[in-house]
């Protein structure tokens, strides 16, 4: 079985096999070639051509076959001789008939893109042979141009189009200024028999096609470069954030919301569990791209499999320990305190600002030694803010006497442990003469994780008693809109009077005044 | 080599002189001149031919007409000019002369 070509020769139709057609087409170059010299090639060159094609027609009828085989190629270059018997029997003729051959080689070189030794498309390098300057200084020149304004790219993409492609060995050897003669053609006769010239367009696409695969392996390159410098500083990362959780700087870490949620029990199995689940990926990441930027072979199998059970494993275990976290907020619990206070006329609300706490607090406050390991403080300085869990609302005493209640709540597994944890839970105010002070803030016990505790507190006054709310209270104040009684949020206080319908803003009306 | 280099350049001065002789006798497709040729014992090869039909027909000698072929392509179908004509006469008459000349020196060098 061979394959077969179809081609058009002297105007007809012939079926060839592969390798007769390469046999003819060699066959036929040669004999262009060689009659190049003459004026009349192309007339002559055609009636080779036809009346090989009339030669294999009568093959095909007297054989009575479908295709030309290479044996038929070669009875049939046999019988049209070769370019070497066209040599013997016109060795005279060129002294005969002058005008028959073309003029002496004149050296004139002609400007062609040189594909062959190409960046780009041979521009350059095609003006390189026309000028006889070496390529590199016109590419040189070419890219300071292309900075200047760009006017280099322009002209480049001009001569692309206007500058002929050399093709042909010919064309190539009058580029270089060479005189192409028949041993220039000595390996050129697998050139195709006809032009294949593609066109601008189509060499346009190839060459895009080719930029973007080299461009396109650059880009990943440097892709992967980028991504094994920020994996590694993330790693890197993820590393020294593992071992502030282990405390190994700060031992507050604890009591930074999101630590805060889990059980002091089981923290650094899910530190470890959770860090091999991001720290991974990340690692096979950076050797993958390590693999893609150096085309070096980072991962064995080993390694790879190996990475990925320990992944699977920490997924696994941190799964099971947010499963276990979440269960523990299933149900709540609630647990109020009532402390009564001294009535006054007017009472002064404010939060205690000195404790929103640092350690040197604590020492000042003698917090340390008051509640020393028995407390610690659920504060908002952690790198996430915690949810509010303080809020007060103040109504009227149906009683006619001033109280606060303060309403521990708290979630846990069970309501058991729900109400555990909101007994763990101290909310501390003071009062002094007509002050009233609210700390910022909750206390829990030692080992008390973050269950959503919060303190919801009621301020009972009765009828009539002036009320001065302080602006930091605003954060903590449910019900009404402390905004709305200080418009412009300047005033450090605001005044308010309790009514049989709730409190009433006494800054109201004058503030209504002045706009 | 010496032998060899003058008898080509002997055929190929009557090759010309041949051809034109047989596409006289009337219009003729190329591949019937090779076959005279070759009966001749004159040609070798056929693409010897081509280039010079075109070169008797670029300087006016021949002139051809396209006939359609039954099989193929249609053909070029040679035949003499005017010209031509008046060429072949003065090769006839040349050619004479060229025969007289040889005889003349093959009898002169047998004489002697």
């Amino acid at each position: 079985m061979k394959k077969t070509l179809n081609i058009n020769i002297g105007n007809s139709i012939v079926h060839i096999e592969e390798d007769a057609y390469e046999m003819l087409t060699i066959y036929l170059n040669e004999v262009k070639h060689h009659f190049s010299k003459n004026a009349d090639d192309f007339e002559i060159v055609t009636d080779i051509e036809n009346r090989i094609a009339e030669m294999f027609g009568e093959i095909l009828t007297i054989q009575q076959k479908q295709a030309i085989n290479i044996e038929d190629v070669k009875s049939v270059t046999a019988q049209m001789g070769s370019v070497k018997d066209f040599e013997t029997s016109e060795e005279s003729e060129g002294a005969e008939d002058p005008l028959a051959h073309i003029p002496p080689y004149d050296g004139v070189k002609k400007l062609y893109r040189d594909t062959d030794q190409a960046m780009v498309a041979g521009v350059c390098v095609g003006l390189g042979h026309y000028l006889n300057i070496e390529a590199r200084w016109i590419r040189l020149a070419a890219l300071i141009s292309m900075f200047i304004g760009g006017s280099g790219v322009l002209a480049y993409l001009i001569m692309w189009i206007v500058i002929p492609k050399a093709e042909s060995k010919s064309e190539k050897m009058t580029m270089r200024g060479e005189e192409p003669n028949l041993r220039g053609f000595a390996n050129s006769h697998l050139n195709p028999l006809m032009k294949q010239s593609r066109g601008f367009i189509a060499e346009f696409f190839e060459f895009l096609g080719s930029f973007i695969q080299g461009a396109g392996k650059t880009l990943f390159k440097m892709i992967a470069v980028v991504i094994i410098i920020f994996g590694s500083l993330f790693l890197l990362f993820l590393i020294v954030a593992v071992a502030g959780l282990f405390g190994i700087w700060d031992s507050n870490v604890y009591s930074y919301f999101p630590v805060s949620m889990v059980n002091e029990d089981y923290l650094s199995s899910i530190v470890i569990a959770v860090f091999i689940v991001f720290a991974v990926p990340l690692l096979a990441l950076v050797l993958f791209s390590v693999r893609v930027a150096f085309n070096g072979r980072a991962i064995n199998k080993t390694l790879s499999f190996g990475l990925l059970i320990i992944w699977l494993g920490g997924v696994v275990v941190s799964i099971f320990y947010i499963a276990k976290i979440t269960t523990e907020f299933k149900e709540s619990a609630e647990l109020a305190q009532v402390t009564p206070l001294v009535a006054h006329k007017t009472i002064l609300l404010t939060v205690d600002k000195t404790r929103f706490f640092s350690k040197e607090d604590s020492i000042n406050y003698k917090i340390e030694s008051y509640n020393k390991n028995g407390r610690r403080i659920l504060n908002h300085s952690g790198p996430f803010d915690e949810p509010r869990n303080v809020s007060l609302r103040i109504e009227e005493s149906e009683n006619g006497k001033s109280e606060l209640v303060r309403n521990y709540r708290a979630q846990g597994k069970t309501f058991e442990a729900a109400l555990k944890q909101a007994q763990n839970i101290r909310y501390e105010f003071v009062q002094k003469d007509s002050l009233l002070n609210f700390s910022s803030r909750l206390q829990l016990t030692k080992k008390a994780s973050w269950r959503n505790q919060e303190v919801d507190l009621m301020l009972k006054v009765p009828v009539g008693t002036h009320l001065k709310i302080s602006r930091d209270l605003a954060w903590f104040l449910n019900g009404y809109n402390y905004w709305d009684c200080n418009y412009d949020g300047t005033a450090e206080f605001t005044e308010w009077i309790m009514t049989h319908t709730g409190l009433k803003c006494l800054n109201e009306r004058k503030d209504s005044d002045n706009e | 080599m010496i032998a060899e280099n003058t008898q080509t350049q002997m055929r190929k001065g009557i090759l010309e002189y041949c051809v034109l002789l047989i596409i006289s006798r009337g219009e003729i497709y190329a591949s019937d001149i090779i076959a005279e040729l070759k009966s001749a014992k004159l040609l070798v090869v056929e693409g010897t031919l081509y280039p010079l039909l075109t070169r008797l027909k670029n300087n006016g000698l021949l002139s051809y007409n396209w006939v359609e072929s039954t099989s193929g392509p249609p053909r070029k179908y040679y035949l003499l000019t005017a010209e031509g004509k008046a060429i072949l006469s003065q090769l006839d008459h040349t050619w004479q002369e060229l025969a007289y000349a040889i005889d003349t020196s093959k009898t002169n060098l047998t004489n002697s």
